[in-house]
């Protein structure tokens, strides 16, 4: 949606513009990726895009991660969520950084950790590549369209307001990312039929429970705490969570959250009929 | 009006555009919101038609024949596995010569189970009497719902027809789209009249038992049918070109092939790409062009033998494998050159969904250079295959 939403500003100032998802399957909470090519003329590459002018990192916990300014050419840009100053923020590149608490204006103006538009505020104040006035404008249109005047102009509001609080400087460019190994076969080494048995690659397991290995409570924002007292274990949080991280410690026993998998979607939250569980900020 | 859409949202548009009647439809990845689209046009009052949400592909395309066959301008829209499952009725719709229109997004079909683009959907399609055509990017592909209703329903024609577009690559990517004006697209496409439809004033049989004494004419009749449509695409586009200024090419286009030395065959928005990298190898002095491939369906044979004629290679970019064969689109275009003497490359590339970058696209031209060069080139290249070489 910013990455839609930021190339409306750029057709509103008379550019070309392009944007799309990473060609992949979205889950909820999983980490999205999505780009946006700006030109004056008409725009052909239909390719991903490899060497970004500018990275927008909207959940800065994805640095333990990923490589976010991979790619980026040294004169570039980053524009991050993040209550840190460039400074302090690691990159493992030195570039010129605008930071912005997007989270926390979200949460002051739209009441929901959705840092989409308010981070988009930051990037026009930072690269100037498009307007605030546009941003505002495409804000205004795509969201309104969609949700209504009023929450178009909440969301307008929220990149204004990030605009005036982003703060820039230089990253830190120390860290060295160890980047996750991938197991890439060649077509005669893949066992036939693509049948997984367990197994262990170079890279780490594969098959049946290789999935282990995956653990996203990095994604989280939000984890759940339930109340004991207030649940009266009707299991629907148990039915409803898409990552099966709700366990079941004897039958008639209590539930208890696998933290390492929870991606923080607030699914269970939203299904408990009693209210049992609540979510709370998972990093601050 | 200029606005910034999803190749999804676009052909929802040309679907209104066209004042479609009926929309029969079943949800599936990435077709998805074209389907949602319409749903919201009609529940907001902005298009009249009647939505019929389906228990299955299946009963989408039998649906969209009955509504057809009584007279209704029909549209509907699937993908992959939801083609796979309509194809019995997908046969039945052209011979029966009705107009239905139904993009598909293409989508690898399974197995491996994938969401991402080849087009080993609609080309499993290709001997079932349905027109396809194959887009480059979102202005195209809402041009070509209303180009499609006008060569469907057009007298000489009478078929069902295909346009198709990338899934994720056009289907869910935003890029600028000239809405054209509800009443140019009126004036350019008049309503559907069918000289006999299913109607019980006038019964008509439909779709009987065809013995072995009528069964070759009426297969005949549908190949005519297919054959006449090349001169047909050829007239709406100009048409189309005059009323609203874009011209597509007709069965083909061409970029960049008066002074060509080798051409790269693409389809679909391979061909976007190449037009980016045709201009970069121009300024390093290569001469290359692109043939862009448009229509499948009718195969344009000798507008491929004129475009190509003179060439010191040919290269052909699959995004599907028809196994042990080549590309699907490869085996045609080979066939169609018969007696021509370039070698003819295939470039297998992108299948499910890998990217076709710039880079990729160059090397597909360097090798096609080589092969005009007398270097020996394999025939059949699997690029950035892992376990290939090449
Ligand atoms: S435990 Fe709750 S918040 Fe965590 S993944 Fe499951 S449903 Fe989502
Ligand atoms: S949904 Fe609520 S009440 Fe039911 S088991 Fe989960 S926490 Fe307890």
């Amino acid at each position: 949606m910013a990455a839609q939403t930021l190339a409306e500003a750029a057709v509103i100032e008379g550019n070309y513009s392009v944007a799309f998802p990473f060609f992949g399957a979205e889950r909820r909470g999983a980490p999205v990726l999505a780009f946006t090519r700006i030109d004056s003329g008409k725009i052909y590459s239909k390719t991903q895009v490899y060497y970004p002018d500018c990275v927008v990192v909207l959940d800065d916990s994805l640095l333990d991660t990923i490589d976010v300014v991979s790619g980026l050419k040294p004169e570039g840009f980053v524009v991050i969520n993040s209550k840190d100053v460039p400074e302090d923020i690691d990159l493992g590149m030195e570039v010129q950084t605008g930071a912005v608490d997007a989270t926390s204006v979200a949460l002051e103006i739209l009441k929901a950790p959705i840092t989409n538009t308010a981070i988009l505020g930051a990037f026009a104040k930072v690269t100037g590549i498009v307007s605030i006035g546009s941003i505002e404008e495409a804000i205004k249109r795509r969201f309104g369209e969609k949700l209504g005047e009023k929450i178009g102009e909440r969301n307008a509001l929220a990149a204004r307001t990030a605009y005036g609080r982003v703060v820039s400087g230089k990253s830190m460019g120390v860290k060295r990312l160890e980047v996750k190994k991938q197991w890439l076969p060649r077509y005669q080494e893949i066992p036939v039929g693509g049948a997984l048995v367990k197994g262990k690659t170079s890279a780490g397991l594969i098959g049946p429970g290789s999935f282990i290995e995956n653990k996203v409570s990095g994604w989280a924002t939000f984890r759940p705490v339930r109340d004991r007292e207030k649940c009266t274990m009707c299991l629907l949080c148990w039915l409803y969570c898409p990552e099966g991280t709700i366990i079941r410690i004897s039958d008639k026993g209590d539930l208890m959250t696998n933290y390492d998998y929870c991606k923080g979607c607030g699914i269970c939250a939203n299904e408990c009929p009693v209210d049992a569980i609540k979510m709370v900020r998972a990093r601050v | 009006m200029k606005r910034v859409i999803t190749g999804d949202h676009a052909v929802a548009i040309g679907a209104k555009l066209c004042r479609v009647e009926v929309v029969p439809a079943y949800p599936i990845t990435p077709q998805t919101l074209i389907i949602e689209h319409i749903a919201e046009f009609i529940n907001d009052g902005e298009m009249d038609a009647k939505f019929m949400t389906m228990e299955s592909e299946h009963s989408v395309m039998s649906a969209a024949a009955g509504a057809s066959a009584a007279g209704a301008r029909t549209f509907t829209a699937t993908a992959s596995q939801g083609l796979a499952y309509m194809h019995e009725m997908v046969y039945a719709t052209a011979p029966l010569r009705l107009p239905v229109v139904m993009a598909n997004v293409n989508r690898s079909l399974s197995t491996p189970p994938g969401i991402w683009i080849e087009y080993n959907d609609s080309m499993g399609e290709r001997d079932s009497g349905w027109l396809q055509v194959y887009v480059e990017d979102n202005q195209e592909a809402l041009d070509m719902i209303i180009q499609s209703y006008r060569i469907a329903e057009d007298k000489r024609v009478l078929l069902p027809i295909m346009p198709c577009l990338d899934g994720f690559v056009l289907s869910h990517t935003v890029e600028p789209v000239e809405v054209p004006d509800s009443s140019e697209v009126d004036s350019f496409l008049p309503p559907y009249e069918p000289d006999v439809f299913l109607d019980p004033e006038n019964p008509a049989l439909m779709g009987m038992l065809m013995p072995p004494q009528y069964f070759m004419e009426m297969r005949r009749q549908t190949d005519k049918a297919v054959e006449s449509a090349k001169e047909v695409t050829g007239e709406v586009n100009r048409e189309f070109a005059k009323v609203f200024g874009r011209d597509y090419g007709g069965l083909v286009d061409t970029y960049m092939m008066e002074d060509a030395e080798i051409a790269l065959i693409t389809i679909g928005t391979v061909t976007s790409t190449a037009r980016k990298v045709v201009d970069d190898m121009r300024r390093a002095g290569k001469k290359v062009g692109i043939v862009k491939l448009r229509f499948f369906r009718p195969f344009p044979a000798d507008e491929l033998r004129s475009a190509l004629s003179g060439m010191g290679a040919v290269g052909v970019v699959d995004r599907s494998i028809s196994y042990n064969g080549g590309g699907p689109v490869f085996g045609e275009v080979r066939s169609a050159l018969y007696g021509m003497t370039m070698p003819v490359i295939n470039h297998l590339a992108g299948i499910g969904g890998r990217d076709v970058t710039e880079k990729l696209i160059a090397t597909m031209f360097e090798l096609t250079l080589k092969a005009a060069n007398g270097e020996s080139v394999k025939p059949v290249i699997w690029h950035e295959t892992r376990g290939e070489s090449l």
